[in-house]
């Protein structure tokens, strides 16, 4: 496999967790809660779900494990920001610190310990095709389900009822107040939601991308989430190209280094994070005013406590 | 909003309004608060650890008991004075309504360009000279990293939220690029570092034989300059002002780009002393893992002193005893050290979540 194939479907493998972080994230900002505790939320799911998977042998029961558990972090955060009104920006960051906590207290055992990890399928046909085959239909169900879940994303925001009140919270809470629905509700769903999905990318990170666990090895992947969404300007479709960009500069450090291509180490692992800066600076001036309402209020004004 | 807009009323009523105010939300976490946080936050703790198989009361006497010898007491008092310049550093800004979490990537810069003026300097040039050039380093290399946010917000309206955070990374990256390569120790084994400084580049101690070193004059003298700047200068009110309400700020006429710059350059300086502090007074050397999460602690740190300098140096010695205690985890009750960052999470979501007086009405 040449070097450009090789790194685009490990863009594509390595991007799918951000982009279900991403995904989750998008929910909660747009209904108006920003949700920085997102890599906690991957964290706990990526060990929830090599736990489980380690002790009952199937990865998709360690996937529930995952997304329950990410969405009990967020929970969290949605109790004390939503219901005590606390900083958004800090408390995230504080969640995240739990989520760490956590995470290194209960993984120690699952450090170096072997799973049966979802194994990549190619799917027959469509791994075919030159190119667009070996970089997209290779993978894990994960990254396949994420395919699906990204549309599912865009016609739930769009063209659905519930995601009519998910932007309406975001939005004008007082118009949905108006017509009979609790926007803290609404709130309070989408961040669980945002967590379930967190936990499903840790999911995807640690019982199939990596099938391993260690502390702290989502490595800033939440952040980079939670930036992509910003530069999508809240739009789940145009987080898919951000995810796996992000992916691909992952992919790129193994990549080289397995061709004996010696480009510093280093500067390739803060190139992801780079990009990412960089990408904020390009787009976000025109992104920051897509910004749902509500969001622009904890951006603009982080009150001084 | 449910009340009149700022807009609405004249910038100077506004302003003169926004001082009274200002003092009933900056007035710090009200006492039942802490006194729930910090009785409350062991139980659940404990509980955590229970799960494991630890009995938390024989962990909390072992931590205890690690802490009274006096040996441990002065590792706590000096990486409290890590703590409270990464405290203070996210302080300043936070007084200004901004949110730097990114004191893990300005103390590493600050102890990069400390360590490069101290590798360069330290066999030719007498102490106090290198000492005095190494600080302006740090507190410069961390202003600059700080500086970068800031401008991203200024010019690009990035959040620096997002922005520090990345650049934790890449600073991080950066460093270890250095240490790997250009600056690495010759003669150094096993983890890679640079070279250990010579003893005209290391903080001088208060007494030989013990570790304290005078770090904690630093640190006491940022806590002294910054609660002076804050309650007695124009420009700490200025920063309050805007912290508090920026639009009135704004109506006002002041400068709330620079203010806020301002505050973040502050903010990263103060990072970069820490960052020089412990390179130079424990370490003498650029490690990977040195940073031990002060940036991210002296996050906690902050929010838990309400931002304000006496109380951040109260919480900083608290939560370096919290940290230390980390360490008597890991060797006596067989957890890994991190864990204790549960315990720290949730007396600072105890805090957050009693300090609600005041609120304006969500939308």
């Amino acid at each position: 496999m040449n070097l450009i194939t090789e790194v685009c479907a490990g863009g594509v493998r390595g991007g799918t967790s951000i982009l279900y972080a991403a995904l989750g994230e998008t929910i909660a900002e747009r209904a108006g809660v920003i949700y920085l505790g997102t890599e906690g939320s991957m964290l706990t799911g990526a060990l929830a779900a090599y736990a489980v998977t380690a002790s009952t042998g199937s990865p998709w029961v360690g996937l529930v494990a995952g997304a329950v558990a990410g969405a009990l972090l967020a929970l969290v955060h949605a109790v004390v920001v939503l219901w005590r009104g606390a900083n958004q920006l800090a408390t995230g960051f504080v969640v995240l610190f739990l989520g760490l906590g956590l995470t290194s207290l209960f993984g120690a055992a699952y450090v170096g310990r072997e799973i049966t990890a979802f194994q990549a399928y190619a799917i027959p046909g469509l791994s075919k095709i030159p190119f667009v085959g070996e970089v997209l239909f290779h993978h894990d169900p994960l990254t396949y389900l994420s395919y699906l879940v990204a549309p599912a994303m865009w016609w739930l925001l769009y063209r659905s009822r519930l995601g009519l009140r998910v932007r309406g919270a975001g939005e004008r809470p007082e118009v949905l107040r108006a017509y009979g629905h609790s926007p803290t509700l609404v709130r309070y769903l989408a961040v669980v939601a945002a967590g379930l999905l967190a936990g499903v990318g840790g999911a995807q990170l640690s019982t199939a991308y990596t099938n391993q666990w260690f502390e702290n090895m989502t490595a800033g992947r939440g952040f980079i989430a939670v930036a992509l969404v910003i530069f999508a300007a809240w739009h789940p479709l145009r987080a898919v190209g951000g995810a796996y960009l992000f992916g691909a500069a992952l992919a790129l450090s193994p990549a080289l280094q397995a061709r004996g291509i010696g480009l510093n180490q280093f500067v390739l692992d803060a190139l992801p994070y780079v990009v990412t800066l960089l990408a904020l600076v390009v787009l976000g001036r025109r992104r920051a005013n897509a910004a749902p309402d509500g969001l622009a209020q904890v951006f603009d004004m982080t009150p001084a406590r | 909003m449910s009340e009149t807009s700022v807009l609405e009323r004249p910038a100077a009523e506004a302003v003169a309004e926004a001082k009274p105010s200002l003092r009933d939300r900056l007035a710090g976490v009200p006492w039942l608060g802490w006194v729930v946080a910090v009785a409350g936050a062991p139980i659940i703790f404990g509980a955590f650890v229970a799960v494991k198989g630890v009995n938390p009361i024989t962990m909390y006497a072992d931590m205890l008991a690690s802490l009274t010898t006096p040996a441990q007491a002065e590792t706590v008092i000096i990486r409290a004075v890590v703590l409270v310049l990464a405290g203070l550093a996210v302080a300043v800004p936070a007084r200004a309504g901004l949110l730097n979490v990114g004191g893990e990537g300005q103390i590493v810069i600050g102890a990069v360009c400390a360590a490069g003026v101290g590798l360069l300097t330290d066999q030719r040039l007498p102490g106090i000279v290198v000492l005095v050039l190494m600080l302006l380093a740090g507190a410069a290399g961390g202003a600059l990293w700080a500086g970068l946010a800031a401008g991203l917000r200024l010019t690009v309206k990035v959040n620096e939220a997002i922005s520090t955070l990345l650049l934790n990374f890449i600073a991080l990256d950066l460093m270890l690029g250095l240490i790997y390569d250009p600056w690495k120790d010759a003669s150094g084994f096993g983890q890679p570092s640079s070279r250990p400084l010579a003893d005209a580049a290391r903080l001088p101690l208060f007494t030989t034989g013990h570790k304290l070193n005078i770090g904690l004059v630093i640190a006491v003298l940022a806590v002294a300059a910054v609660w002076w700047a804050m309650k007695k200068t124009e420009w700490g009110f200025r920063l309050r002002v805007v912290g508090g309400n920026p639009e009135a700020a704004r109506q006002a006429g002041m400068r709330v780009g620079l203010l806020l710059l301002s505050a973040m350059l502050v903010g990263g300086a103060l990072a970069g002393l820490a960052g020089m502090v412990h390179m130079s007074g424990t370490e003498f050397k650029l490690r990977p893992g040195m940073t031990l999460n002060f940036g991210y602690i002296g996050f906690l740190v902050s929010w838990l002193a309400g931002h304000r300098p006496l109380r951040v140096a109260a919480a900083a010695v608290l939560l370096a005893a919290i940290a230390m205690a980390g360490d008597s985890l890991q060797i006596n009750s067989g957890l890994p050290a991190a864990s204790v960052n549960v315990l720290m999470a949730v007396v600072l979501l105890v805090v957050l979540g009693s300090n609600v007086r005041a609120r304006k009405a969500k939308p």
